[in-house]
């Protein structure tokens, strides 16, 4: 009854309970959610015209469907997972039951089922070592990734003024640092500053595996297999295959299914998702709140802004005289260089690829021969150059989902990379379909044929997925996951806590702790500090 | 006749670690392998009246409170300041910084003025770095695993002045230790030439480039350097690096320890898990209280002992240590000096470091080469001509230069080896990259000497041939390096100590392993 009566006497637009999320993809989704069953009046907006983000089922071809950015979503975090039981929303998942198929590109396959034993097994035709060493890899994975995974709940420390609880969770993931012991403990102190080049040779020594596995390290971002700090992402990928259900990333429908879900999940709390309004300012109106203007003329008004999108786009779209100088200087230097391509085809059968029985190929498959060619292929990319011979990674998601495509057809999606935001030389205009036919001949190799059966395709350059998502550089992850923009620095030291130099401007995208794929927890945890904000 | 201490190798950090035992009343021997002392920081006549720095030629980490400590310039030392840096550019223009910070200004202002303001902001920022993490140097590393609560409090001690720090101050450090070269200085500077020079600094003696992750951090050695007192400015010894060498060695004498060259170790002896002393090649066997090896774990460990002496996990972690050496040396004595087309004439410019450097992207495509089993073509270069300042490295009229050359990897593609026909490639490449900046260059050479990482592996003991004893990468950093566990000086083998460079904090002529290292060898002995 209160809110009510304050609604009656504060002018429209300045109701403390409303919220304007910028953003309607999986982060800005779950953030709307439980800002709205905790009581806020939500409303999303997005630039597209229909809601998602980077969690899209599109039909690139009559009757062939394909997830247009992302082609795996979370796992979610269990947490996320847990309090929007968003089965009840109509989510179906079709469980994966392998980590990936290493493919070297040449008809050779090792699938590493999240089963230790069964992987060993399809190790061992390779290498008897790699098999021997398997389990206890896996093992130490599995025990580094729950430690990392221990902060992704939590709200990151301030590091001027702790409050208690933070120095008490701190305290605790010590303690669960120190339980690993010597070993383990140092395993995880080396492993974030070090190559996955160097990571996975300590463990596996077959070539295209090592490959495969070192991938983890690089995805997205700006690094090689030999960059120093490529180690931190594999680890983080192990930490979230920790936090939530790593078999859960595939929804029956595509990633459009689990968006089709949390709007469902959204409606029922009572939030408003607004389609095709971009905003292009976000207004701050002394003691009312803000005014988030849109592309098309209208203004929305809130009490609260949560941007779901990028830090870099978002620090953007504010009256730069309301950020202090150093804050500005430090977001504009926030690195956002993307280097994944997407390539999504319609095929009008299923490619053969010898080495790989069908089970198989219903996997995450992974081609490339070693780490040392992945490298040459990131090497391009530092002059502004795409890779001629990327590596990939490619789903047939219609192997394991019939809503996909027609009877007997299928669709297949690729990540391949590198390839920058901007060339150096000529415009993506006159390369993409250069870069297609790069991809399409390294494809070839490992599925002989392939070519003749594309019925339709379509090429997402950084600068593409800059243009139609709105990320800053073409990044997908909203920000180069480095060392320095992670945790208490993601997106900047000091501005880690969702909070923005601007009170009541919050951040709940993938450029806030903890990132890193489509797991929600971004959105959680920042709707978590919102509703205790007072 | 039996020892407090011996200490395997008379480089700079074992002479200093025998100083500073001898000092504290302890019987010292130093065994040298070669007939000269030094290790890596050495002087040789390698021509006829032409005296090179053969290995590493600038002086400017080493630590002030071991000059005083050893009174050092009473053993001969004297440190001449190093001008600047000129880095010739692709354009036909040059990029000239001085000591001076108004000169530099004004000729950083000639490419953009935008970088000569950031270059005042950056400096300051970097003097505040410089200022956090010298204590940092002087430290032994804690252990993050024990629970030992000193070493836990020191963490505590880190970690508050971390948080005394200004925001920007804050940033800039993570940044240091995380990013690459490049992405720091792009917040700042525009100018390719003066980020590609900077960040050179970031990528000696590792097998990284200028883009890679973690470069950033060995920026800022350049600002903790320090002359008489003077912030930052970077020298070269008068005699060369290995009068350093001898004026610790001088020291050390003076105070009692014994230094034996042309003693090369074939064994360090233990008896149930503990040293007694060593073996050397000859057949004699010396003992003593504590054995402390100043060469790299490959050597001591590996070598030097059998795997059944360590404990297996240990032994994993030497064998998993990384050396990658990427650099080689090229030594030249000149008849005349070299004449750079941008900037022509005998000038200051001459007089400091000359950088080949000319873009970010020159730099990484020699990283790239290299990355993948090659000698860079046209790799980095940072040349001194000690001649200059020091007359007394060569015959009346005559110059020597010595070039630090990256990279050349240690270890090349398949099938390619560092044979004699290579090294002279590796050797004509240099030549010709400098060439490209002063063409009279090949005129100009009297004597070349070349050394690729398996000349410096064969004659320095460096293992693969890395100037450092191991990569400055951040896992083999801190309270990593050598060995996760063993960063404290100390080993598995009771009274068996390291004090190189492979530990903590590392190379660069500091001296502070040598020094730290002996301060825990007798903080043990009280025990």
């Amino acid at each position: 009854m209160s809110a009510r009566m304050r609604a009656h006497v504060t002018p429209p637009g300045t109701d403390p309970s409303t919220v304007v999320v910028i953003g309607a993809g999986v982060n800005g989704l779950v953030c709307a959610t439980l800002l709205a069953r905790g009581g806020r009046k939500v409303t999303v907006l997005d630039a597209r015209d229909a809601p998602g983000g980077a969690a899209v089922t599109r039909e690139i071809a009559p009757g062939f469907h394909v997830p247009a950015a992302a082609h795996d979503v979370g796992p979610l975090r269990a947490d996320v997972a847990r309090e929007l039981k968003l089965e009840a929303h109509g989510l179906e998942w079709i469980p994966r039951e392998a980590w990936m198929t290493a493919l070297d590109g040449h008809g050779r396959a090792v699938t590493l089922w999240h089963d230790p034993a069964k992987a060993a097994e399809s190790l061992r035709a390779f290498s008897a070592a790699d098999a021997d060493r398997w389990p206890a890899f896996m093992a130490a994975r599995t025990k580094l990734g729950r430690v990392a995974a221990s902060v992704f709940p939590h709200t990151p420390p301030s590091i001027d003024a702790p409050a208690p609880k933070e120095l008490w969770r701190l305290l605790q993931t010590a303690r669960q640092f120190r339980g690993l012991g010597a070993t383990d403990g140092y395993r995880l102190l080396r492993w974030g500053p070090m190559p996955v080049a160097d990571l996975v040779h300590e463990h596996v020594e077959t070539p295209f595996v090592a490959a495969a596995l070192a991938a983890d390290g690089v995805l997205g971002s700006m690094l090689g297999p030999w960059s120093a700090g490529s180690g931190l992402l594999f680890l983080l990928h192990a930490a979230n295959a920790v936090a939530g259900d790593p078999r859960m990333v595939w929804p029956k429908g595509g990633p459009g299914a689990l968006t089709a879900a949390l709007c469902r999940a959204a409606d029922q709390a009572g939030v408003v998702i607004k389609g095709a309004t971009r905003a292009t300012h976000i207004a701050q109106q002394d003691d009312r709140g803000f005014a988030v203007h849109l592309e098309n003329g209208d203004v929305q008004t809130g009490h609260a802004v949560v941007s779901a999108i990028d830090p870099k786009t978002t620090y953007a779209l504010c009256d730069p005289m309301t950020l202090p100088a150093e804050v500005r200087w430090r977001a504009r230097n926030y690195r956002t260089a993307g280097t994944l391509v997407k390539v999504n085809l319609a095929l009008s059968a299923l490619p053969v690829v010898p080495g790989a029985d069908r089970e198989q190929l219903a996997t995450r498959l992974r081609i490339a021969p070693d780490v040392d060619a992945m490298e040459r292929a990131f090497d391009e990319v530092k002059y502004g150059r795409w890779s001629p011979s990327p590596w990939l990674e490619v789903l047939i998601p219609s192997l394991v989902d019939d809503l996909l495509a027609p009877k007997g057809a299928h669709v297949m999606s690729i990540y391949a990379q590198y390839a920058p935001h901007t060339l150096r030389a000529g415009t993506w205009d006159h390369e993409r379909p250069r870069l297609l036919d790069a991809v399409l001949t390294t494809l070839d190799r490992a599925m002989p044929g392939i070519r003749g059966m594309v019925v339709a395709s379509e090429v997402l350059t950084p600068a593409d997925l800059e243009r139609e998502w709105g990320l800053a550089g073409g990044h997908i992850h909203h920000g180069e996951l480095a060392l320095d923009q992670l945790f208490t620095m993601r997106p900047l030291l000091g501005w880690s806590q969702y909070r923005t130099p601007i009170d009541g401007l919050w951040l709940c995208g993938a450029g806030t702790h903890p990132g890193l794929g489509l797991t929600g927890g971004s959105g959680a945890n920042a709707a978590r500090e919102i509703l205790r904000a007072r | 006749m039996r020892y407090d201490a011996i200490v395997i190798g008379g480089g700079h950090n074992g002479l200093t670690c025998a100083a500073y035992l001898a000092r504290a009343g302890r019987k010292t021997l130093v065994l040298e392998r070669r007939h000269v002392l030094g290790g890596a920081a050495v002087t040789e006549e390698v021509f006829p009246g032409f005296k090179f720095s053969v290995c590493s030629y600038v002086v400017s980490l080493l630590r002030p409170e071991i000059i005083r400590d050893l009174d050092l310039p009473a053993h001969g030392l004297e440190l001449l300041p190093l001008d600047g840096t000129f880095t010739p550019m692709l354009n036909g223009d040059y990029l000239w910084r001085m000591n001076d910070h108004n000169r530099s200004r004004q000729q950083i202002a000639r490419h953009s003025r935008k970088d000569a303001d950031a270059y005042d902001d950056y400096g300051m920022a970097m003097v505040e770095m410089g200022r956090f993490a010298k204590p940092i140097l002087g430290m032994t590393p804690p252990d993050p695993m024990s629970l030992d609560p000193r070493g836990l409090l020191e963490l505590l001690s880190v970690g508050k002045r971390f948080r005394s720090m200004r925001y920007h101050d804050k940033v800039n450090q993570v940044q240091l230790l995380t990013m690459s070269a490049v992405d720091f200085l792009d917040q700042w500077f525009e100018t390719d030439a003066l980020k590609a020079t900077m960040s050179a600094s970031g990528i000696i003696g590792t097998f990284l480039g200028v883009r890679s992750p973690g470069t950033a951090y060995v920026l800022l050695h350049h600002y903790m350097g320090e002359i008489d007192g003077a912030f930052r400015s970077w020298g070269l010894s008068r005699g060369g690096t290995g009068a350093v060498s001898n004026a610790i060695a001088g020291a050390a004498r003076r105070l009692g320890a014994e230094i034996r060259t042309e003693a090369p170790v074939s064994k360090i002896l233990t008896r149930g898990g503990r040293t007694t002393g060593v073996a050397l090649e000859s057949g004699d066997e010396i003992q003593a209280d504590v054995v402390v090896s100043s060469v790299d774990p490959r050597l001591t460990f590996e070598r030097f002992m059998d795997a059944k002496e360590l404990p297996d996990e240990f032994l994993a972690g030497v064998r998993r240590y990384k050396y990658r050496g990427s650099s080689g040396k090229v030594n030249l004595a000149l008849d005349a000096l070299p004449e750079f087309t941008c900037l022509p004439g005998a000038g200051e410019h001459l007089r400091g470091a000359m950088s080949i450097s000319p873009s970010i992207d020159y730099m990484e495509r020699a990283y790239d080469q290299a990355k993948h089993g090659a000698f860079s073509e046209r790799p980095y270069i940072d040349m001194v001509i000690p001649t200059l300042s020091d007359s007394s490295l060569a015959p009346p009229g005559k110059h020597v230069m010595s070039c630090f050359v990256q990279y050349a990897p240690y270890h090349l593609k398949p099938g390619d080896v560092w044979d004699d026909a290579r090294r002279e490639a590796f050797g004509d490449a240099v030549i010709s990259a400098i060439a490209e900046h002063a063409p009279n260059i090949r005129n100009i050479i009297r004597h070349r000497q070349v050394l690729t990482p398996l000349d410096i592996e064969r004659t320095f003991g460096l293992s693969e041939g890395n100037i450092f004893q191991g990569e400055l990468s951040l896992e083999q950093l801190f309270f990593l390096r050598p060995v996760p566990g063993w960063a404290q000086y100390a080993t598995p083998i009771d009274r068996l100590y390291m004090c190189g460079s492979a530990t903590h904090p590392g190379g660069g002529i500091m001296g502070a392993p040598g020094k730290n290292a002996a301060e825990k060898i007798l903080k043990d002995a009280k025990r």
